[in-house]
């Protein structure tokens, strides 16, 4: 009876249901688009960032993080390799030897991080393979090859054939002098990483740097980031067995981490006004039917409604309203989003823009459970919330001055 | 015979900011089952008051009010919409339907209210709707009723419930003759086939002439109670 009631009574009139219906569906389906984009964003970029160099994950020797030196091992390291590729959601884990060195060319000389890579393994880690301006990326049979970022290269006045001089200290605390030949040159986009990054042949580095048998990290990669965060407890027992430790991403990548983390603390600010604001129209929508009716309110407990069923009508409608405008918003936000996660977003100009974050110039959102529910349910909360103030009014009238109108 | 309606120095005093306004000093009336009364007066002499702290949409300053031998003055507010919803059947002088509901569906919200089950609802309504003659109109709703047949519907809803008691305020205000005359035959005939007690606040000539009990009110007090004829029996 209540809800049939409160069905009519909401379209009585017509036009302002229609408005707070709009209201309500146009603001959901904000929330699901801006949601589910920003929410592929933010892992496209993740994921992108990460795939370049870092790795979705690593083991590394204890107390690596603070203090990376080389003396600071993780032995047999290919084993430990394989054993992490058993793991669900980790398809690759490439050993890595990070020293440090001074390259030079001629009169040129910079300081610059040299990191031995297994070119095999390290493909399906990172995609500086595929970041290639010049020459070509390390192949398995190399022996004295390097690449290294294009800043670098120009600092060091190298090109593709030129020879590298790398000049610095092994883990045992011997000199290390190699001389490399430049077989590629890179472009991340990154400047840090295009500035401060020479790769060459793993085990060419191990015997540079007095590292036979060892490697400072093993970075680990899966088919997704998501993956491989859900194989960190099995990693950390793993971790736990042989004696090191793993990281996360986020511990790798802090500043990162903490900048998604304010962006999507900005932005739940914004998403959070805007539903405060929907639902304050909402509600000061009904109060008005409410004061409109109440006359009639007073009527209805003359004879002999009770007080809190006249407040459940009211809700009734508040919800009947909530639920129409959040699933409306639901269904077109929702199918509007489904559309683009098919055709991408492709924003003109902003390519070499994105291209620095390591995003791809076409954006594809993602619609999920959480990004579709998150916006409409939280206007649907609020509006409930809210729907107290109406609630309480209509209850606690009496029937003689609420036919007053009073 | 007993007394259905039972006030004992009713007084109800309005504040408006730091005046007291009173509207009744010291009421005391009995009313007996099957009554057909009238309360008239000028206006402001306090019988729409009466009225109200009657059945229970307002509660007095001072005394005390019985319906049917139980006193309401202090009852919690859902006991006294019980009390309405089972008791007391409201007349009012604007038609006062609910305006998304047809005359039927009105009538069998009462019903609703009552938990009436629902194979029972709809003929019970359909047949209290015949009794004030509105057969055929069932589907209708109040905006497409005449003023008078609207009147005939709030009648109709405030029989639904087969109350001991129907109070009216000023019923024909807002009627034109013939739809006045009619309603005050209606109430008549519906008084002495069924017994049900009405007490009628008017100022309708005609209204008052039909009752068997005249009550004139001035500034908050009885001036007069004049019985007409006998009553019918409880």
């Amino acid at each position: 009876m209540l809800v049939a009631l409160a069905w009519r009574n909401l379209w009585r009139r017509p036009q302002r249901t229609i408005l707070s219906l709009l209201s309500i569906a146009l603001v959901s389906t904000l929330l699901v688009c801006v949601v589910s984009f920003q929410t592929a964003v933010y892992g496209v970029m993740k994921e992108t960032t990460l795939r370049i160099f870092t790795g979705y994950a690593q083991l590394q020797p204890l107390g690596y993080a603070d203090d990376p030196g080389l003396e600071r091992t993780i032995a047999r390291p290919e084993d430990l390799a394989r054993e992490a590729t058993m793991i669900d959601g980790v398809t690759a884990a490439a050993p890595r030897v990070n020293g440090f060195a001074i390259l030079a060319n001629g009169e040129r000389s910079y300081g610059a991080a040299v990191v031995g890579v297994d070119p095999a393994s390290e493909a399906q880690i990172s995609s500086i393979g595929s970041m290639i301006r010049e020459g070509r990326y390390l192949a398995p049979g190399d022996s004295d090859a390097a690449i290294l970022g294009d800043i670098l290269a120009r600092n060091l006045g190298v090109t593709v054939g030129s020879k590298v001089t790398v000049l610095g200290s092994g883990r045992d605390g011997s000199v290390s002098a190699d001389v490399l030949r430049v077989v590629g040159i890179y472009h991340s986009g990154i400047p840090e990483l295009d500035r401060s990054i020479l790769e060459m042949p793993l085990a060419r580095a191990q015997e540079t740097f007095a590292m036979s048998g060892f490697a400072n990290t093993i970075a680990l990669g899966g088919a997704t980031l998501e993956g491989v965060n859900n194989a960190m407890p099995a990693l950390q027992e793993l971790a736990r067995k042989q004696g090191v430790i793993v990281r996360d991403w986020g511990s790798m990548e802090p500043a990162m981490r903490d900048g998604i983390t304010l962006k999507i603390a900005t932005s739940m600010m914004f998403f959070l006004t805007l539903v405060v604001v929907v639902a304050f129209i909402i509600l000061n929508t009904l109060l008005m039917s409410v004061l409109e009716r109440t006359r009639e309110f007073g009527m209805l407990l003359a004879v002999g409604m009770q007080p809190h069923m006249i407040g459940r009508m009211v809700w009734i409608e508040l919800v009947g309203l909530a639920l129409v405008g959040c699933g409306a918003g639901l269904a077109i936000g929702g199918g509007i989003t489904l559309w683009l996660q098919h055709q991408g977003v492709l924003i003109p100009g902003m390519a070499d823009l994105l291209s620095q974050f390591g995003l791809p110039p076409r954006l594809y959102p993602a619609l999920s459970p959480l990004s579709a529910l998150i916006g409409p349910g939280a206007i649907f909360v609020a509006i409930l919330i809210g729907g107290i103030v109406p609630y309480l009014r209509v209850a606690r009238l009496t029937p003689a001055l609420a036919m007053r109108g009073a | 015979m007993s007394s259905i309606i039972q006030c004992r120095g009713v007084e109800k005093i309005y504040r408006q900011g730091d005046v007291e306004v009173p509207a009744l000093r010291g009421i005391d009336l009995d009313i007996q089952a099957g009554d057909f009364a009238t309360l008239s007066g000028p206006s402001g002499s306090g019988k729409t008051t009466l009225l109200s702290l009657i059945g229970g949409l307002d509660r007095p300053t001072g005394g005390e009010i019985s319906i049917d031998g139980e006193p309401i003055s202090g009852m919690p507010k859902a006991r006294l919409a019980d009390l309405r919803l089972h008791k007391i059947g409201f007349v009012f002088q604007t038609y006062s339907l609910i305006p998304v509901l047809s005359a039927l569906e009105n009538v069998e919200f009462i019903l609703r209210l009552l938990k009436v089950p629902p194979a029972e609802r709809g003929p019970r309504a359909r047949e209290v709707l015949r009794q004030v003659g509105l057969e055929g109109l069932e589907d209708r709703r109040p905006s497409r009723l005449s003023g008078g047949q609207q009147q005939r519907v709030a009648v109709a809803r405030a029989l639904a419930s087969r109350p001991a008691i129907v109070l009216a305020d000023e019923p024909t205000a807002n009627l034109d003759s013939q739809n006045a005359e009619e309603l005050i035959a209606l109430m008549a005939e519906l008084n002495a086939t069924s017994g049900i007690t009405f007490l009628i606040a008017t100022h309708d000539s005609r209204v008052i002439a039909h009752t068997r009990r005249h009550i004139e009110m001035t500034d908050g007090r009885i001036t007069a109670d004049e019985r007409r004829g006998a009553d019918i029996a409880a």
